[in-house]
């Protein structure tokens, strides 16, 4: 615990979606950081809708919660939780509207995908609508979750053992997740199809958990990059530790 | 977070931690239960529907020395890790 010493490699690498494998983890922090990612690291989402005009076929009420599960960009260094960004839509069919038709008085605060239908407007229907968007985290309410899909495996070592007996079946190993190979590599399972018997044709394998490294599956709504909603999430951890040294000490 | 104390003797500790939930709460179980002058950590966390003690009370047994010190340690201990760890993602 106390000699920190941490690896941390990106096996696969994007602005929304990452696999990263982090070396030294102990199975308590990894899930404290898992967590926070989902949890605790706060997003902008729609939570208020003043409508001016809604004659399109869906009730108010139904446009505010598709409206809520639009992502918006997230500057956090810019914002604390409970502020508040106001945007607006007008739209007269015949059209579609679509996230990206949302104005922002933000510009930093903006749809991050400009193609998430809203509703869709016959001739004579329209929206108009003035929003307030709100700046929480994912434990309020499922909206302001800026991890999706955000889990860990272990990292998984693979020694080839021998060779398969002359006369056995070629039988397929299916494997997900993330290895490290007999030479020191890492390779992402989907690179040989998920089947070890592709990877080592004819030898016998012998696959185990690598203890303290685990591979987290980071993919993030687009509110911000995965670095920083792994830093965030890091970042929370601290910040709660701190206050408890703090407390307690006095 | 809230803490108040429920019980304290010279080796045990009962205390309420308001307003956290297993994210932490868990974190700081492993790393009392990793020092040496610890015998024994848990927590305790009720469900919302629950209707009694909701927060998460944790309960230290310190082998030697004043379990208030043991969460000190361990939290400087959780924020020794999250530094290292902040360095080495920025890093990668």
């Amino acid at each position: 615990m106390t000699e920190a010493d941490f690896d941390v490699e990106y096996v696969e690498r994007d602005d929304r979606s990452a696999r990263v494998l982090i070396r030294g983890l102990t199975p308590a922090f990894a899930n404290g950081i898992r967590r926070a990612m989902i949890a605790d690291v706060p997003t902008f989402s729609i939570d208020t809708v003043r409508f001016v005009e809604n004659s399109s076929v869906m009730f108010d009420e139904m446009i505010g919660l598709r409206l809520g599960l639009v992502p918006l960009t997230t500057p956090l260094d810019e914002f604390e939780i409970g502020d508040t960004v106001t945007l607006a839509l007008d739209v007269e069919g015949p059209a579609t509207a679509y996230s990206g038709d949302i104005e922002s008085a933000e510009a930093m605060v903006e749809p991050a995908d400009e193609n998430v239908p809203i509703v869709e407007l016959k001739e004579g229907q329209r929206l108009e609508f003035e929003a307030d968007a709100v700046l929480e985290a994912g434990k309020e309410h499922a909206k302001h979750q800026g991890g999706v899909s955000v889990g860990y495996r272990h990292l998984q070592r693979v020694s080839v053992e021998g060779d398969r007996g002359e006369f056995d079946d070629e039988e397929p190993r299916i494997l997900r997740g993330v290895i490290e190979t007999p030479e020191g590599e890492v390779v992402a399972t989907d690179e040989f199809g998920n089947d070890l018997s592709e990877r080592y044709p004819g030898k016998e394998v012998r696959v185990e958990d690598v203890p303290g490294a685990f591979v987290f599956h980071i993919e993030t709504d687009g509110s911000f990059t995965v670095e920083e909603l792994l830093l965030r999430a890091i970042d929370s951890i601290e910040e709660r530790a701190d206050e408890l040294r703090t407390k307690v000490a006095v | 977070m809230e803490l108040r104390v429920i019980e304290k003797t010279d080796t045990e500790l009962r205390i309420e931690i308001a307003g956290e939930d297993h994210t932490f709460m868990n974190v700081l179980k492993g790393a009392l239960l990793e020092a040496d002058d610890v015998a024994a950590a848990t927590y305790d966390m009720n469900p919302e529907q629950s209707g009694g003690q909701t927060e998460p009370v944790l309960t230290v047994k310190a082998e030697s020395g004043d379990p208030l010190d043991a969460v000190e340690a361990a939290a400087t201990s959780i924020t020794d890790r999250t530094d290292a760890l902040r360095d080495a993602v920025t890093a990668a």
